[in-house]
């Protein structure tokens, strides 16, 4: 008894994903709850169960296909007892097989002659994508050999136009899997935000002095802090005087919608690309909290372990380039976030201070925002005020612990 | 041990195709067999009971040649020539396929197979054991008949479908359980040679899935010549006497006793599995033994094929031949898949029958706007001149779409006739491609094209429209 595998409703919010890899072959069997995709979605990875004891018919999408929440993705001749009960009575067998098998063929109304069924598989055309050009959309030989040559030429276009190369002298990598799901995701970012980018500088002298001092009681908790927690905890008074920045921009509503939940994003960079995974409440946890968060989730990140949850729902983010070098960037925003901040190495430079040339603890920080929300002399308010916090050494303790 | 790139277990209509395939394409090739190559269809099914069915046609045909202004005396059967004479038929035919398959390469080794592992065969002949290493593996080992507890082969008065084609003296008396495809031919066989024949088929129908339409053509002959039919019903006792079996068949109008010379046990078949540790091999089966196989004839072990009756119903020589192509061409790394559209059946009952596509009721259960066109052979030509007017031709269509969806013909040649239709359901046909080609006149595809006509509007040869 052939059962057809769907997309199942993968979390909250979720209608399509991408299928990243079969672990099953049409032919195999498998058993119940042995996993059989894997499909990413919003930049995680979800590996998908067999429903059923069985055997692969058909697999009906490719890798690297975008599918639909409740699409068939798989053909499985089921065994066990569902087949047993719908099995029909000894008698009538042969008509209901023959019936089934009808079904499976000429129910895929595909008007098309055997050897241009065979052309089609020869070309691996999956026929019933071809568009016939005869009576009643009977598709042609000539039909199935366009569509080969058209599907060859777009491949070669695109080779083209992005690397004026011959074929010889690149390697092609099939946009796929994270990588997609960053391009699709940026080019929405760009084309739904209007990106300012704003920079200052901070004298981080305390901060860092702050940090060495808290290492220890860290160390004693087990974690390993970094200067990304304590900025963070730093943040959220800010946040506060300024809501427009932990907000989003509603499209359809024309509304501006301000957070009263303090979720911040971390740009992380892993094997496969950038990954945003999202620390929760941050106003309502302390820095070795967070710290541990942060080791945790970047090691998910990084072993593609992340859950849905875990990527989504950030309020403001924050990307950390300083860590490879630079002066400072003009970062793109986590869209339907509305800004994030940059924060870029921590140098020693000469700055005057109380009348005289002393070496200080210095940094670039950047915030890049949406202008249809924040407008400059905003941002530029909301910069100032961080700096003041993290220059602070009272200001930070307070905030921190 | 011998060392291959495919072997093949069982020679039959499905493996000996299949073999012939794989040589064809350079792969070493071995198929094996435990009895004679051509399997059930060549020596002991179609191509036997053919040849019976011609003969004693032919001997139907003289003795009722009189109207025809023929005088006939003296016709009689020799059974033993008769017999001689269709096993010359098979003989021919099982060299044939031997020298085909050896003629490509494929080697025959004889013997019992037994599956050791996915890549390893043991054949047994006699007291010599072989052992074969192979690549890919397909299994072709076919169906055997099946039997009732109660009533078990003696191979003497209870047979099966190849005993009744061994019988050497026409029985006076010939009960056939089964009224499928095997039953009917076997029952029309024997009312021609003078027995006096009785049908029991458990359910509402002869030809169980087909046209009721259909069926009742075949029954109204049967019966005009003396066949006793009970539908709805079962044998529900069997006694053995020194010169005969009494039986008890139970009907709806209650049991009755009939005694009987030989019966024929045809209620259908199993698959032929028993020796080859499917199980251990982990090649699944459904609940009824057949062998689970996808588009490939891949089975659920890589490497593994299955074709023809192991793989289930419909059970034909026809469909078990391109599985075997599949098959071959799969394991050689080809695109091969088992795409076709429809199977084409025929049945050489009196009259024939032959069925391709969907009846009216699939095409209707399946959502097409289902319509239908018939056209009798007593409207054409050469069924006149023939003096063979029973049956008709039915087309199955789409009536938004004309494209054709199926065909039910009964009728003398219905087996023949069947494959136009076939051929233009794979090429995506509609009535009215069938109705504008040409037929020559007269023939009994002329009758096609009637009915196509029909289907289409504008038929010639009817006053009214025949669509119902």
């Amino acid at each position: 008894m052939s059962y057809q595998v769907k997309l199942p409703d993968i979390g909250e919010g979720i209608a399509e994903g991408e299928i990243v890899k079969w672990l099953v072959k049409e032919g195999d069997s498998v058993k119940q709850d042995q996993p059989i995709v894997e499909v990413m979605t919003d930049k995680v990875n979800v590996q998908i169960p067999s429903p059923k004891n069985g055997i692969i018919r058909r697999i009906l999408a490719q890798e690297g296909q975008m599918v639909k929440v409740g699409q068939a993705i798989l053909e499985i001749d089921a065994e066990g007892q569902e087949q047993a009960e719908m099995q029909p009575p000894s008698q009538v067998t042969k008509e209901e097989i023959s019936k089934k098998e009808e079904k499976q063929t000429v129910q895929e109304n595909v008007i098309a002659t055997p050897s241009v069924r065979r052309l089609a598989r020869e070309l691996s055309v999956d026929i019933t994508k071809v568009k016939g050009s005869g009576p009643l959309g009977r598709i042609t030989e000539q039909d199935v050999k366009a569509y080969a040559q058209q599907r060859t030429e777009s491949a070669t276009q695109m080779t083209e136009t992005v690397t004026k190369e011959k074929e010889e002298e690149v390697e092609i990598y099939q946009l796929r899997g994270v990588r997609r799901n960053i391009s699709e995701h940026l080019v929405k970012a760009r084309n739904a935000t209007v990106a300012v980018t704003h920079v200052d500088e901070a004298d981080v002298t305390e901060l860092v002095s702050l940090r060495e001092a808290l290492k220890g009681p860290a160390e004693k908790k087990g974690v390993k802090l970094t200067y990304l927690p304590i900025i963070m905890k730093a943040l959220i008074p800010v946040l506060k005087e300024f809501p427009f920045v932990n907000a989003s921009l509603d499209d359809e509503r024309e509304a501006i919608v301000l957070k009263k939940y303090y979720n911040i994003g971390i740009a992380t960079d892993t094997e496969q690309g950038l990954i945003v995974p999202v620390i929760k409440n941050v106003d309502k946890k302390d820095v070795f909290q967070i710290a541990s968060e942060l080791n945790n989730l970047a090691e998910k990140a990084r072993n593609g372990a992340l859950t849905l949850d875990e990527v989504k729902g950030s309020t403001f983010s924050i990307t950390n380039p300083g860590t490879f070098g630079g002066l400072f960037a003009t970062p793109m925003i986590n869209w339907p976030d509305v800004a994030i901040l940059g924060i870029y190495k921590i140098s020693k430079r000469p700055v005057v201070k109380d009348g005289e040339i002393q070496i200080r603890d210095t940094t670039y920080l950047s915030l890049t925002f949406d202008h249809r929300v924040i407008d400059g002399a905003y941002a530029a308010r909301f910069m100032s005020r961080l700096i003041e916090i993290l220059q602070d050494p009272k200001r930070i303790m307070s905030e921190v612990l | 041990m011998q060392e291959a790139d495919i072997a093949i277990i069982g020679g039959g209509p499905g493996g000996y195709v299949c073999a012939i395939r794989a040589a064809q394409l350079g792969l070493r090739t071995i198929v094996i067999e435990k009895d004679r190559m051509g399997g059930e269809c060549l020596n002991y099914g179609c191509i036997p009971s053919k040849a019976l069915i011609t003969a004693v046609k032919l001997y139907d045909k003289i003795r009722n040649a009189q109207k025809l202004g023929i005088k006939v005396t003296g016709v009689e059967v020799d059974m033993q020539i008769m017999q001689a004479w269709k096993k010359n038929v098979v003989e021919t035919f099982v060299s044939g396929v031997e020298q085909l398959c050896k003629g490509y390469g494929a080697k025959i080794i004889k013997g019992e197979a037994e599956l050791v592992a996915k890549d390893r065969i043991r054949v047994t002949n006699k007291d010599q054991v072989e052992e074969i290493s192979t690549e890919k593996l397909v299994i072709a080992t076919g169906s055997i008949p099946l039997e009732l507890p109660f009533m078990r082969f003696d191979h003497r008065s209870i047979i099966d479908s190849r005993d009744s084609l061994e019988l050497t003296e026409v029985p006076k008396r010939f009960l056939v359980v089964g009224g499928g495809a095997i039953g009917l031919e076997i029952a029309s066989l024997y009312q021609k040679l003078g027995s006096q024949v009785t049908i029991v088929e458990l359910t509402e129908q002869l030809l169980p899935g087909t046209d009721p339409e259909v069926v009742r053509i075949v029954q109204r002959n049967l019966e005009r010549k003396g066949v006793k039919i009970y539908l709805k019903s079962k044998v529900v006792y069997a006694e053995k006497t020194p010169y005969s079996v009494k039986v008890t068949v139970q009907t709806p109008e209650g049991n009755v006793e009939v005694e009987t010379d030989k019966i024929l046990l045809s209620i259908g078949r199993r698959p032929n599995t028993d020796k080859l540790n499917l199980g251990q091999l982990g090649i699944l089966t459904d609940q009824k033994g057949y062998i689970l196989v996808n588009k490939q004839m891949s089975t659920s072990v890589e490497g593994v094929y299955a074709i023809g009756d192991v793989t289930g119903p419909p059970m034909l020589a026809h469909k078990a031949s391109k599985q075997g192509i599949v098959a071959a061409e799969a394991a050689a790394g080809l695109p091969a898949s088992a795409d076709w559209k429809v199977i084409p059946d025929a049945t050489f009952s009196e009259p024939e029958v032959a069925n391709v596509g969907m009846t009216e009721a699939t095409a209707q259960v399946k959502g097409f706007a289902a319509a239908k066109a018939r056209f009798p052979f007593a409207a054409l030509g050469r069924s006149l001149t023939a003096g063979e007017t029973e049956g008709f031709v039915k087309l199955v269509y789409d009536q938004n779409t004309k494209l054709l969806l199926g065909a039910q013909i009964v009728g003398s040649s219905a087996s023949d006739l069947i494959s136009e239709v076939s051929l233009a359901i794979e090429m995506g046909a509609s009535v009215e491609d069938l109705a504008m080609t040409i037929h020559p006149h007269p023939t009994l595809p002329e009758g096609i094209m009637e009915a196509a006509e029909i289907a289409s509007g504008k038929p010639i040869h009817q006053l009214r429209i025949g669509q119902r």
